[in-house]
């Protein structure tokens, strides 16, 4: 059993690193941490860094996952080598790029690019974003799944995490009591399908509405409050295509023994008990 | 100084009464309790009624209070005449389509049409609405005037209003711990420019804000926080150029030494924290 302490950070390959920086510091809100030649690193709470975009192919993504130390990491490789994935170990200046200790790479049964990561940087100076949009951390991430039953059973069975509700037969997972830290969608192809960040309130998510519709940037669903998390949300459109969410008042799951998953339409109402409708490709029929 | 119990009904005049209604129970989701020829009755709390169209002049928009006692009310009555105001007794005929014991109606300085009510119906049934917009009641009434010290100087002089906070002009006033029950906003023209409907809360504010976009109603305003009352607000249009609004949550104002009056600049952050925007010339 692979032990997934945390999401720790999502690495993002960009064709226009330029245009990439500045919507992420000027529209998402983000904190530049570190800046090369050919790679940012953006800040969002109080790690070194969560979001990292390279000068690359927009194909080229990776999530990573926190374990607790090199004993849990190299386990985890003989593990995941055991069932037939390709497992790469990263070298010393690819752990250093990536502000870890040590880390090895993969690929989800669909094909997604995962890396597990131990004692990834952290840092003591606090993240003061270049606006006010209230974000408190990087908070989650979505995955496209081309077998949600497939995928579901790889991160309950081979990894640590459970299931906390379903829409559809897309299974929101935690790894500790926030009520998800990976959310499944079908899809056709493999890919990060939206990248979450929580902000302090619901306000918060309506002043960033305003702020980003004001400056053209695509809303492609909410404002909203998702039935399953109680969380109200926000979906907008960043560059390459991706999706980023703001929420804010996602749920906690504190006693395991007596909770069970729900189970919800793969509809509109199944995403949102507001009323907004979905303009994101996997969250429709 | 009168005190003023609280907000009873808005009546408003309306050539099509049957859209009026239509819009009542399909878009507000008010309970329709009584209708005649010329005449419908709406209930959205514990008071018999809080809203009424009846077949009129469109710019015959009036707002009941209610006085409580006797005595405070012929004392209203006497002041406002010593005033100089126009007061006007309602015969029994008009108290009877008010539903209450003693009426008596005068302009404020604005021209806005004020109806002082004594003993109006409550309602020993529960307030069941045609749709789940979750009202809890009528929250409060913006009104227009051209002078907006004036009508702020009746309320606070002659009656206990109090003044909450101000952004420009606009003066926000309140009679109980609610922060304000009639707000005036300074313009050219007169009458009552929104009738507000509080729900339960932002769930029910945000499930209305997709309601009302589906039913195709044009929304003027928000959704937003008024940085003044915290409350949340979507206003829309209603028939006849009337505007309505769905409020929630909202601070209340508890002992009146701590809070003092503030005063926010008329610009379109001081109407909504979050960033909306409206083209309605008195929220600008």
């Amino acid at each position: 059993m692979i032990n997934l302490q945390d999401v720790s950070y999502v690495r993002l390959g960009t064709r226009d690193l330029e245009g990439a920086t500045h919507f992420a510091v000027e529209y998402l809100g983000l904190e530049i941490a570190e800046r090369h030649k050919a790679a940012l690193y953006f800040q969002s709470d109080e790690r070194e860094h969560t979001l990292c975009y390279f000068d690359g192919d927009p194909a080229d993504q990776a999530v990573a996952f926190e374990v607790c130390d090199k004993s849990d990491l190299n386990a985890a490789a003989a593990q995941l080598d055991s069932l037939g994935h390709a497992v790469k170990v990263g070298t010393a200046s690819q752990a250093a790029a990536r502000h870890v200790e040590g880390f090895i790479a993969f690929k989800d049964p669909s094909g997604n690019g995962i890396e597990l990561v131990y004692r990834p940087r952290h840092t003591g100076k606090r993240y003061h974003g270049s606006r006010d949009a209230g974000i408190t951390s990087f908070s989650h991430v979505g995955l496209c799944s081309t077998d949600t039953v497939r995928d579901e059973a790889f991160w309950t069975t081979v990894c640590n995490a459970r299931v906390s509700d379903r829409i559809g037969d897309a299974p929101l997972l935690r790894i500790d009591e926030v009520h998800h830290s990976i959310a499944l969608f079908p899809a056709q192809e493999a890919g990060i399908q939206h990248i979450n960040h929580q902000v302090e309130t619901g306000d918060d998510v309506m002043r960033s509405y305003y702020f980003l519709k004001d400056r053209n940037v695509r809303m492609v669903f909410g404002p909203g409050r998702h039935p399953t998390s109680s969380a109200r949300f926000l979906y907008f459109e960043g560059p390459d295509g991706m999706v980023f969410e703001y929420s804010s008042g996602v749920r906690s799951i504190a006693d395991e023994l007596l909770y069970r998953e729900r189970q919800y339409p793969f509809e509109p109402k199944g995403f949102c008990h507001w009323g907004a409708k979905p303009q994101i490709r996997q969250f429709q029929d | 100084m009168i005190a003023v119990d609280q907000l009873r009904y808005v009546r408003l005049g309306t050539q099509d009464l049957a859209a009026a209604i239509d819009f009542a129970q399909r878009i507000l989701g008010l309970q329709l309790i009584e209708q005649s020829d010329d005449t419908a009755y709406f209930r959205s709390d514990l008071r018999d009624h809080t809203l009424v169209y009846f077949r009129g002049d469109p710019a015959d928009r009036a707002v009941g209070l209610e006085i409580h006692g006797r005595e405070q009310f012929e004392a209203a009555i006497a002041t406002l005449s010593q005033r100089g105001l126009d007061i006007v007794r309602g015969n029994e005929t008009a108290c009877g389509h008010r539903k209450v014991r003693a009426l008596a109606s005068f302009r404020d300085p604005g021209g806005n049409m004020i109806e002082i009510v004594l003993r109006p119906l409550n309602s020993g049934w529960r307030y069941f609405p045609s749709r789940d917009a979750g009202i809890t009641g009528l929250s409060d009434v913006v009104l227009r005037a051209s002078d907006v010290a004036a009508c702020e100087a009746l309320w606070t002089t002659v009656f206990n209003g109090r003044v909450s906070d101000w952004v420009g002009e606009a003066a926000f006033l309140r009679f109980d711990d609610a922060h304000h029950q009639i707000a005036y906003y300074p313009s050219s023209g007169s009458g009552i420019l929104a009738v507000e409907f509080a729900v339960e809360n932002v769930d029910l504010l945000m499930q209305n804000s997709y309601f009302l976009q589906s039913a195709q109603v044009s929304i003027v305003h928000g959704p937003g926080r008024r940085p003044t009352s915290n409350q949340l607000f979507l206003t829309f249009a209603g028939p006849d150029g009337m505007l309505f609004s769905f409020v929630s949550e909202g601070d209340r104002i508890s002992g009146d030494k701590k809070h003092r009056p503030r005063q926010f600049p008329r610009t379109r952050s001081s109407f909504c924290s979050w960033g909306s925007e409206s083209a309605i010339p008195e929220f600008r």
